[in-house]
Parts: structure tokens; C-alpha cells; sequence
């Protein structure tokens, strides 16, 4: 359901909460898309003429699991706070006292219902950590993240229902990874048809069992940041090591990705510094120049009455060999250039 | 834990629900019952089983909803009494109306719930919900309903029962056991109850009727007593219809003896066949007592061959012949015995015509009372016994047998010509019963 066709269905004086919720709702570590709202109803007689909807089926986004939470108005008193179903989660109690916007409900504020929604994940990620309690393990690599300041505040936790047969009890960890992607050019993040968002890595980390012999790690990007780093394919991070912890493969994750991150940083400027130099050297034969990659470069040469163009192509980094070139440049006449390139592109 | 609610409360909580144009609560009132049953198998001395009923006689609906608690889903005790007032010792659950959501409890109201249970001290207080599904284009709308005991553990759900909604047209009407709590009701019902029921609240008709069925066995308690004289009267009769008998055997016995001493003094060469005859019947009158039904004939003689209905006819014609007519004698001869054989016609008649073989085997001494079984005498009781049922035309009765033995001791010399007559159509392997009139 668009989110424009559960604004128009909703009763008119809900309407304001639901719209932050849906227009502005980013609830978590991941936050690319709003929350969801769908199976709109009605808690009014059916003779009650529309739009009369007054509760509704949301969508959260939690630790790799969407949560389908049932959020009761009624229509006919809006300024009442609403019920909540948690759906599966038949055991998540929060404490009211800890949903300070329920406690002091203000239907006139749109953002109510937002925050409410935000405190009652901050209680579900409480409960799930409870839940851990059940594998000592796990509840380990758990403490031994949260003593880490990079890691305890943007941690999420699912703990998976203990299956009953075999006794297996899984968990997941969502961990936001510490990683700086401000530097990053701008050329490349700007390369996407939807409103990217902030930019963010995510670490999914599950958890099969409990005692943690499988284990799988699997790293999310936001679009502009993957598409920066070259593709999905561009990342590999390395498997979980057996008998290993979080505490030590996390911060090795990170610092592959801030090294690659800082390698297509430099490699953006080396690339700049390159096309830079060619220009200072040959500036009245410059034809084009991709001015924002600086992947491309086109070179108008003449040899003894010879023309020709010289079409050169970086793709991402630059070389030993057209470093050492760079060295030599002021050195270098057009027609040994032109040869030196020649034979350097085959 | 069985729940049941009477129809009418629970049509005035759907009417309130369905009217009202949101969510909409209340309370249950009503009354919890344990019930043992004790079973009592064979595998297993007993076995008890303990039930809660819950009984919903009716409810409290509120006028709003947060009547009784705030946002953060406290509840306020007061609200909750002035909603209740006296009411409040009833409350056995609350319940709660939504349109179009799962059939889960919400979060509120689990809080509330746990609220409840404490301040009205119910511990197995129950939740009943509604909820009421519409399909899109509203044709089709579908009231559900169902109750929770949240303070448990397991079984959460529990299933209410409504007497008499479904299908009565196989099943009788059955009287609701949830009790009418309504104050209109109970004066009507007192007002008018003295036409029905007495002063003890029974009611009138029953006492009628055992008043009749006082009356009845009383009537049968004389009767008994009736029966018990006559039964004594028919006793003494009997007993003097059997001495009677014992004496016209006796002159009978009398008046043979004087004829065969009449006789002999007549003719003095000894017959032999008379003898014969008369000898045999001796045994022939024990092994004709101890018949009992042998399935196979049993012969007393190994030597047995059944004589042939012709000799014995003559042996019959040879002897006695005022005698043949005579019902009496025929009285003297036991009944065909059904009773406690395997299906197997009586001995007599071949005792009677073993009796005119020429080697009757046993001995006077030894009675012969086997019948042929294996069973052993005591197929003389059983016969006794069971003679009380055959209906016999003469005025015969089980008593004849016991006659009968007594009578061997006292009979040995009666003659077979008296012995015979009247049998001997029983020869044949089924028994006659048309001699004796009955087979039973």
C-alpha cells in the first residue's frame, strides 16, 4: 500500500500521526526505506460513511526481521492513545513506564506516534537482549559489545525463538559499522535515482546455533556507498573464523571497508593529480577531460604533419608505471609520449 | 476448565457491542464452580477429575472506554467502583469488542488484565473477546469470540459454550444449568411459585406423585402377605394330596399282593416271566429314577438292546391292565426332564424299556444315577428344581421327585407292567413330549 493511498483511507484526525509515521518514518539502523502500513481497517460500523480507518498493520525494520506490529486507534475518540499487538512476540510486555510518549500522549503532535514507535524498539531491543540469556555464548558476544563504545549504541538484536525439537536457539546481530564515508567524492554517491539517505554499512551477523560453529556474516550497504565502492562484488569480507568472536571480527571488518573506502579516495586523487598534470603539459591539446572522475582524457597530438588523438582511459586507480610516468612528464616530448602511451595501453 | 454463558447475556453483550461505534469493554459477572467427578473403572479403583465452570450469568458494559484506567494503562480503583459498586464481588472476568484485529490479547490489555486480578482478587480471571470481521465489500460479517484465562500458563484458550445455540433439531431444548440472576424474575417467579411448589420448595406435583407411589407399595406389601397365606394354604393341600397319593399306593400295592397271592394260590408253577418282569423292575425303577436325561441311552445292561416297541406292548397288555387307563399312575412316572441336560430328551422311557431286557445290569443296590453325562447326581437337584416351570396338565409338580427317590426305597417290588404303561411311545430318541406335555 503507497503510502498516499493509506493517507487518504485513514480517519482525517489520525491522519497527521500517520503521515510522519509513513513520510518521515525511519525507525533503526536501517533506515533506507519508511516504515510500511498496510491492512488498513476500520473500527467503526460499517454504515459509518469513509474515510474512517483507524488501525492498521506496521512494518519495522529490525535486525534483518520486519516486525508486524498491530496499532489500534478508534476513530471515534482520536485523541486516545493507541493498543499495540505485537504480533509473534506474544511475550513483549514493555513496561509503560518506559514509553514516556504513551505515558503523556498528545494526539495533537504529529510526531507521537513516531517516538512511541521508536521507544517501544528500544523496549524490544531490551527484551531480545533478555532473551539471549538463554546461550551463554551469545549473551557474551553480546556483553563483549557493549563494553566497545563503537558498537553499544548502534547494535541490534534479534534473538530467534528456540526450536523446540532440535533445541537450536539462533540469533542475529545487527551492528552499524564505525566507518567514516564522509570523504568519499561526491562524484560517486550522487550516481542514484532515489533520495539515498544517509549513508550507512550494516554487519548482519546470524547465529545458527548457539554455540556459534555456524555462523554467517553478511555486510549491507546503502546504494550510493556500494555503488562508490564499485558493486556488490567490489566487497568481499572474509568468513567468520570458527571459534571465533564478534569482538575481533567486527573491528576486522571495519577496517577492511575503511580501507577500501580510503583506497578509492586516493585513487580519486591520484586520478585528479594525473589528468591535472597532463593538462599543465599538453593544455593546448587537451581535447575533453572528465572533470568530475577524472576517468578520462583525450589528447589532440601532431607528429610531423601527423595528427591523431590520444583517447586515455583510467578506470579507478592509477598505476606504478603511469606514476612513474608522471615523473617524467616535463621531460617528455609529444611524440615519445604518444609512443610511451601507445605501447602502455595494450 | 469448561466456560458457559446463557444466551440471553450473551446476546445483550453482542447487542451493546455491535451498537456501539468503536471499541467498546465490560465486565463479566457471574460465579465460579468446581466439580469432581469420580470414575470408577475397573482398571482403577477412582479416579477424580476436578473441573471449573465458569459461569457468566452477566455483565457490566462501560459507557466509555479509559473509564476505569489512564493512558499508561493503570487502573484507577475508584472509577472501577463506582462502575461495579456492589457488583464488584461477582466479577469473574471482563470483556473487550474489537472491530477487525487479531484475536490476540493487546498490550494494554495485558496490563490491564494483570491490574485486575490483584485488586479484585480473582486469580483465574477471564478475558472474553470479540472481534468482529467484515469482508471488504461488507457482505459478510463474522462475530468472534473467544475466552482467555491469561494467568495461566498453557491452555490459554478456553471454549465457552452457549446451551441451546446450534442445531436443536436433533437434540432437545436443554435447560441452561447458568441461572437466571435478573431481580424482575425472581419476584414473578415467588409471587406465582406457591401454586407450584410447597412450603418446603418442592415442587407440588412431585409430592403427588410420591404420595401415589407410597399408596402402590403399600398395596403390594399386603399383596405379598396375601400371597405368602395362600402360598402356606396350597402347602397343607399339597401335603395332604401327596399323603393321599402315598396311600392309594399303598392299597394299591395291597390289592396287587392280594391278587398275586390269589394267583398263585390259583397256579402254582412258577412263572418265570412275571418274575422276570418283576425283578427288573426293581432296577428298572431305580435306573428310571436316576434318568436325569442321558443323552445316549444308556442301557444299565452292556448287553442292552432296546426292546422292541411291540414287547413291550405286550408286556404291557400282559400286565395290569386297569391300570393303563389310569391318569394316576402316569402321575407316578417322572416328567421328561429338559432341564439340566444338554438338549436331551428324558431317560424314562428307556429306563422303562431298558427295564423289560432280559440283563438289566444294575444291581438294586446301586442306584443308577448317572445320566449319561458324566454328571453326577446332582443333576437330581437341578432337575427338581427346574420342574417348577413346565407346565403339566395333571397336577404333577417338582415335589414328585423328591417323591419319587423316596419312593425307590418304598417301591422296589412294584411291577412293570405299572412301570410301563404310559411309556412307551417315549422311546424315541427325541422324547415325547406330547406324553408328558412338555420338553423344557
Amino acid at each position: 500500500m503507497s503510502p498516499e493511498v493509506a493517507l487518504n483511507r485513514i480517519s482525517p484526525e489520525l491522519r497527521p500521526l500517520l503521515c510522519s509515521v509513513v513520510r518521515n518514518g525511519r525507525v533503526g539502523l536501517d533506515s533506507t526505506n519508511c516504515l510500511r502500513v498496510t491492512d488498513l481497517k476500520t473500527g467503526c460500523t460499517s454504515l459509518t460513511p469513509g474515510p474512517c480507518c483507524d488501525r492498521f498493520k506496521l512494518h519495522i525494520p529490525y535486525a534483518g526481521e520486519t516486525l508486524k506490529w498491530d496499532i489500534i486507534f478508534n476513530a471515534r475518540d482520536p485523541e486516545l492513545p493507541p493498543d499495540f499487538i505485537f504480533g509473534e512476540d506474544a511475550e513483549f510486555l514493555p513496561e509503560p513506564s518506559e514509553l514516556p510518549h504513551l505515558v503523556q500522549w498528545d494526539a495533537g503532535d504529529p510526531e507521537c506516534l513516531l517516538q512511541l514507535v521508536k521507544e517501544l524498539i528500544q523496549q524490544y531491543h531490551q527484551y531480545q537482549c533478555q532473551r539471549l540469556r538463554e546461550s551463554s555464548r551469545l549473551l557474551f558476544e553480546y556483553d563483549s559489545l557493549l563494553e566497545d563504545p563503537n558498537y553499544s549504541r548502534s547494535m541490534e538484536i534479534y534473538a530467534g525463538h528456540k526450536n523446540s525439537w532440535t533445541g537450536e536457539f539462533s540469533a542475529r546481530f545487527l551492528l552499524k559499522l564505525p566507518v567514516d564515508f564522509s570523504n568519499i567524492p561526491v562524484y560517486l554517491l550522487k550516481d542514484t535515482t532515489l533520495d539515498p539517505g544517509e549513508d550507512v554499512a550494516l554487519l548482519s551477523v546470524s547465529f545458527e546455533d548457539a554455540e556459534a560453529t555456524q555462523v554467517f556474516p553478511k555486510l549491507y550497504l546503502s546504494p550510493s556507498i556500494e555503488h562508490a565502492l564499485g558493486g556488490s562484488s567490489a566487497l568481499h569480507i572474509p568468513a567468520f573464523p570458527s571459534g571465533g568472536c564478534l569482538i575481533d571480527y567486527v573491528p576486522q571488518v571495519c577496517q577492511l571497508l575503511t580501507n577500501k573506502v580510503q583506497y578509492v579516495i586516493q585513487g580519486y586523487h591520484k586520478r585528479r593529480e594525473y589528468i591535472a598534470a597532463f593538462l599543465s603539459h599538453f593544455g593546448m591539446g587537451v581535447v575533453e577531460y572528465d572533470a568530475e572522475g577524472f576517468t578520462k582524457l583525450t589528447l589532440l597530438l601532431m607528429w610531423k604533419d601527423f595528427c591523431f588523438l590520444v583517447h586515455g582511459l583510467c578506470k579507478r586507480l592509477v598505476s606504478k608505471k603511469l606514476a612513474k610516468l608522471l615523473n617524467l612528464l616535463p621531460s617528455l616530448d609529444q611524440l615519445s609520449l604518444a609512443k610511451y602511451i601507445l605501447s602502455q595501453s595494450n | 476448565m469448561a466456560a458457559s454463558i446463557s444466551g440471553y447475556t450473551f446476546s445483550s453483550v453482542c447487542y451493546h457491542s455491535a451498537n456501539s461505534n468503536s471499541d467498546h469493554e465490560g465486565f463479566l459477572l457471574g460465579e465460579v464452580r468446581h466439580e469432581e467427578t469420580v470414575s470408577i473403572s475397573d482398571t482403577q479403583i477412582s479416579s477424580s477429575e476436578l473441573l471449573q465452570v465458569v459461569e457468566v450469568h452477566n455483565h457490566e458494559p462501560c459507557a466509555q472506554l479509559f473509564s476505569f484506567y489512564d493512558y499508561a494503562g493503570q487502573v484507577n480503583e475508584e472509577s472501577l467502583n463506582r462502575i461495579l459498586k456492589d457488583r464488584r464481588k461477582n466479577v469473574i472476568g471482563w470483556y473487550r469488542f474489537r472491530r477487525n484485529t487479531q484475536q490476540q490479547m493487546s498490550f494494554r490489555e495485558q496490563i490491564i488484565h494483570k491490574q485486575l486480578t490483584q485488586l479484585l482478587g480473582v486469580p483465574d480471571l477471564v478475558f472474553l473477546l470479540f472481534s468482529f470481521i467484515s469482508t471488504a465489500n461488507n457482505s459478510t460479517h463474522a462475530l468472534e469470540y473467544v475466552l482467555f484465562r491469561p494467568n495461566r500458563r498453557y491452555n490459554q484458550r478456553v471454549t465457552l459454550s452457549i446451551p441451546n445455540l446450534g442445531n436443536t433439531s436433533q437434540q432437545e431444548y436443554k435447560v441452561s444449568s447458568v441461572p437466571n440472576t435478573s431481580l424482575n424474575y425472581a419476584k414473578v417467579i415467588k409471587e406465582h411459585g406457591a401454586e407450584f411448589f410447597d412450603k418446603d420448595g418442592v415442587m407440588k406435583d412431585i409430592r403427588t406423585i410420591f404420595q401415589v407411589y407410597g399408596a402402590l407399595q403399600d398395596k403390594v406389601q399386603s399383596v405379598c402377605g396375601e400371597v405368602e397365606q395362600s402360598e402356606r394354604v396350597k402347602e397343607k393341600v399339597q401335603e395332604e394330596v401327596n399323603k393321599l397319593k402315598q396311600q392309594i399306593v399303598l392299597r394299591k400295592r395291597k390289592t396287587t399282593d392280594e391278587e398275586r397271592r390269589l394267583q398263585e394260590a390259583q397256579n402254582p408253577e412258577p412263572r418265570l416271566t412275571p418274575e422276570e418282569n418283576t425283578e427288573p423292575p426293581e432296577t428298572s425303577l431305580l435306573s428310571r429314577v436316576a434318568f436325569h436325561t442321558p443323552s445316549t441311552p444308556e442301557r444299565p445292561g452292556p448287553s442292552a438292546n432296546p426292546p422292541a416297541y411291540a414287547d413291550l406292548l405286550s408286556l404291557q397288555n400282559d400286565s395290569l391292565l386297569p391300570f393303563s387307563s389310569s391318569p394316576t399312575s402316569a402321575a407316578l412316572l417322572p416328567r421328561p426332564q429338559a432341564v439340566g441336560s444338554p438338549g436331551h430328551p428324558s431317560p424314562s422311557p428307556l429306563g422303562l424299556g431298558l427295564s423289560a431286557g432280559p440283563n438289566p445290569a444294575p444291581s438294586p443296590g446301586t442306584p443308577y444315577l448317572g445320566n449319561g453325562d458324566g454328571s453326577s447326581s446332582d443333576s437330581l437337584d437341578r432337575q427338581a428344581a427346574g420342574q417348577e416351570d413346565d407346565e403339566e396338565d395333571d397336577d404333577d409338580d417338582s415335589s414328585e421327585y423328591e417323591n419319587l427317590v423316596s419312593e425307590v426305597g418304598q417301591l422296589p417290588p412294584v411291577s412293570a407292567s405299572v412301570l410301563l404303561q404310559g411309556r412307551p411311545a417315549a422311546l424315541s430318541p427325541d422324547g415325547d413330549a406330547s406324553v408328558r406335555g412338555s420338553q423344557t
